[in-house]
C-alpha cells in the first residue's frame, strides 16, 4: 500500500511546529529552574547588534539632503537601461552603441551642471 | 535638406549649450543668454520653413510611427518657436523682478531664461504626436518645466501658492490622462491614434469603455486648455506666476492642447455621446469664464478669465471639427495675448497689476496705452483686428454644423467681453493719471510690441496667409 503523497506535507508541517518549540521550551524550563531573577540596565537593554546607538532616532535631516538624493536617483534610473543594453550588447549594430553613450552624455552633462552650480557643496 | 526631428534636436541643443555655458561663465550679464536663446530660436523658427511636410495629415514619418510632420505640426511649431521668443523677450524685461527676488550671487536668471527653451522642445514634439506614448511624454516635459517656471520667483508667497497648485492639480490631471490612455489601450489594443480609429470601426469594439477611456483622456486636456469644470486652478496660478510665465502657459500650453485635442478627437468623433459632451463643456466655459471676469480688478486675473472664455470659443471649433477655425483663433489668440502681457510686464513694474494702475497711461506712455488697446478690442472682437475673423470663423463653422444653442451664448458672452475689456481701456484713455513720469521702453520691446500691433491688424483685414498656410 502506497501512502497518500500528502502525507510528506502533514509530516512537514508536524516538524515544522515541533522544531521551533523545541528550544522555545528548553529555555522555558532553564529560565524556570536555573536562571537567577537579576534584572540591571545591561540585561534589561533591548538587544542591537552594531554599535551602541547615540541619541535620538527622531532628528531632523538637513534638507540639502534631497539634492543628493536626486542625482542618485538620476544615475539609479541610468542603471536600469544599461542592464538591459550590457546583455544585448553582442549582438547590436553601432548606432544603438552611440545612441546609449548620448544617453550618457546627457545624464553627464545634469551632473556637471550640478556641480557648477555648487549643488554638491555641503554648506553647514 | 532638414528633416523635421532636427529642429527638436537644435532645440534641445541649444537649451543644454546655454545651460552648461550659464553654469561656469559666472561673470557675464545673465541676459546675454536670453538674446543668445532668441537668437537660437529664431534660427530654428526660419529652418522650419525649410521643411517639406508630408501631404496627408496624421501620415507617420519616424521614431516608430510616434511622430508626424503634417501641415498642422509644421505650423504649430512655428506657433511654438515664435511663442517662445516673445516669452524670453518679456522676459528681458522681468528680469529685475527676478533678481529681486533672489538675494545674493545666485540670481536664478540663467534658469530662467533656460528653461523655456526645454518648454518649447516639448511643445514642438507634443504638436507631432500621434500615439498616446508620445503624447504623454512630450505633454510631461511641457509641464515639468512649467513647475519649474510658476514657482520661480518662490520667496513670493504668492507665487509659492501658484506653483503649488499647479503642481498638485497638473500632476492630478496626467493622473486622469494615463489612466484614460489605459482604458483606450485595454479596449483597442493599440496607443497609435491611426490603429485606434481603424480598432474602433470594427464593431468587436467595446464603445462604452472606450468612451470612458476618451472621458478620462478629456480631463486630462481639459485641464490643460482651461475648459470648464477643470478651470479651478486658472486665476490663482496666472495671478501668481511671473508675467511672462503667465504668457506663455496661457498661449504655449493652450495651443499645444488644443492640438492634442484636435488629433486626439478625430478617431473618436463617431461616438455621438462625445459631440453631446463637447457641447456642454464649451457652454459652460463661454459662460463662466465671461461672466467671472467682470467684476475682476486685477488685469492678470483678469486675463486669466478671459483665458477661460476663449478656451470655450476655441472649444466652439473643436466641435465643428474645424480646424483651421481653430488654428485661425489660436493664431490670432497669439498675438493679442502676448500683446496684453508684454505691455503689463512692463507697466506693473512701474505701478503694479491692478486696473486700477493703467489709470492715464495714454498720457505717460501713448505708444503703450496704443499696444494695449490694439489687444483689449483685439481679445473683445472688435472688427479690423484678428481676434475679430477668429470669432467670425469659428461662428461661420458652427452655423454651418447647425449648433444654434452655442452661437446663441457665444455672441451674447461676446457682449459680456467687451465690457471687461473696454474697461481697460476706459483706464487708460479717460482716468487721470496719478503720476505723469514717463514710462521708458526698451528697443527689443518696442520692437516685438510694434510687430504684434502690426500684425494683429493685418490679420484682421488680410487673413489669407494664414489660412493658405495650412492648406496650401
Amino acid at each position: 500500500m502506497t501512502p497518500n503523497p500528502y502525507l510528506f506535507i502533514v509530516i512537514f508541517v508536524g516538524v515544522a511546529l515541533v522544531f521551533p518549540l523545541i528550544p522555545l521550551a528548553l529555555a522555558w524550563l532553564w529560565r524556570r529552574f536555573f536562571q537567577p531573577p537579576k534584572p540591571g540596565p545591561d540585561k534589561t537593554s533591548i538587544y542591537e547588534c552594531g554599535v551602541e546607538s547615540v541619541g535620538d532616532a527622531h532628528i531632523q535631516f538637513h534638507s540639502q539632503y534631497y539634492l543628493y538624493a536626486i542625482i542618485f536617483l538620476v544615475f539609479d534610473v541610468e542603471a536600469i537601461f544599461l542592464v538591459p543594453f550590457a546583455v544585448a550588447f553582442t549582438g547590436l549594430p553601432i548606432g544603438a552603441f552611440i545612441a546609449i553613450l548620448v544617453f550618457l552624455l546627457l545624464l553627464v552633462e545634469g551632473l556637471v551642471w550640478a556641480w557648477g552650480k555648487g549643488c554638491l557643496d555641503w554648506e553647514h | 535638406m532638414i528633416t523635421a526631428p532636427l529642429l527638436e534636436v537644435g532645440v534641445l541643443v541649444l537649451g543644454m549649450v546655454i545651460l552648461m555655458f550659464e553654469a561656469f561663465a559666472t561673470k557675464i550679464d545673465k541676459r546675454i543668454l536670453a538674446f543668445a536663446a532668441i537668437a537660437g530660436l529664431a534660427i530654428v523658427l526660419v529652418a522650419t520653413f525649410f521643411v517639406a511636410p508630408v501631404p496627408s495629415p496624421n501620415q507617420a514619418t519616424g521614431f516608430w510611427n510616434f511622430y508626424t510632420v503634417d501641415r498642422l505640426s509644421v505650423f504649430f511649431k512655428q506657433f511654438a518657436l515664435l511663442t517662445t521668443i516673445l516669452v524670453l523677450i518679456m522676459m528681458i524685461d522681468y528680469a529685475p523682478a527676478v533678481r529681486s527676488s533672489f538675494p545674493g550671487a545666485h540670481d536664478g536668471l540663467g534658469e530662467f531664461f533656460t528653461v523655456p527653451i526645454f518648454t518649447c522642445a516639448g511643445l514642438m514634439y507634443l504638436v507631432s504626436a500621434i500615439d498616446f506614448i508620445f503624447i504623454f511624454v512630450s505633454l510631461e516635459l511641457v509641464t515639468i518645466s512649467f513647475y519649474v517656471l510658476v514657482s520661480f520667483t518662490r520667496k513670493n508667497p504668492v507665487t509659492l501658492e501658484a506653483g503649488v497648485k499647479y503642481l498638485v492639480l497638473s500632476a492630478l490631471s496626467t493622473a486622469f490622462l494615463v489612466y484614460g490612455i489605459a482604458w483606450i489601450f485595454g479596449v483597442t489594443g493599440q496607443t497609435n491614434l491611426q490603429r485606434i480609429t481603424e480598432a474602433l470601426a470594427t464593431p468587436s469594439t467595446d464603445q462604452s469603455a472606450t468612451l470612458l477611456g476618451m472621458v478620462l483622456v478629456l480631463v486630462a486636456l481639459g485641464f490643460k486648455i482651461a475648459a470648464v469644470p477643470f478651470q479651478i486652478w486658472v486665476p490663482d496660478v496666472y495671478q501668481g506666476a511671473p508675467t511672462p510665465v503667465t504668457a506663455y502657459l496661457s498661449v504655449g500650453s493652450k495651443a499645444a492642447g488644443f492640438v492634442v485635442l484636435l488629433r486626439v478627437l478625430r478617431p473618436f468623433a463617431t461616438l455621438p455621446q462625445m459631440q453631446r459632451l463637447l457641447v456642454l463643456i464649451a457652454l459652460l466655459t463661454l459662460i463662466y469664464g465671461n461672466l467671472a471676469a467682470l467684476p475682476q480688478g486685477n488685469l492678470k486675473r483678469l486675463l486669466a478669465y478671459s483665458s477661460i472664455a476663449h478656451t470655450g470659443y476655441l472649444l466652439i471649433g473643436v466641435v465643428c471639427l474645424d480646424s483651421n477655425a481653430v488654428v485661425f483663433y489660436l493664431v490670432a489668440y497669439l498675438l493679442m495675448t502676448h500683446l496684453s502681457f508684454a505691455v503689463l510686464v512692463i507697466v506693473a513694474q512701474q505701478t503694479g497689476e491692478q486696473i486700477a494702475d493703467f489709470d492715464g497711461l495714454a498720457k505717460r506712455s501713448p505708444f503703450l496705452a496704443f499696444a494695449m488697446l490694439i489687444g483689449m478690442v483685439s481679445l473683445a472682437g472688435v472688427p479690423f483686428t484678428a481676434g475679430f475673423l477668429g470669432k467670425f470663423f469659428i461662428f461661420y463653422a458652427a452655423i454651418l454644423q447647425r449648433q444654434i444653442a452655442l452661437v446663441v451664448i457665444g455672441v451674447i458672452t461676446v457682449g459680456c467681453g467687451f465690457y471687461y475689456y473696454l474697461k481697460v481701456v476706459r483706464a487708460m484713455y479717460w482716468q487721470p493719471a496719478a503720476k505723469i513720469d514717463n514710462i521708458s521702453v526698451s528697443t527689443l520691446s518696442r520692437i516685438a510690441i510694434g510687430a504684434l500691433i502690426a500684425a494683429t491688424i493685418w490679420l484682421g483685414v488680410y487673413p489669407q496667409p494664414i489660412l493658405d498656410a495650412l492648406k496650401r
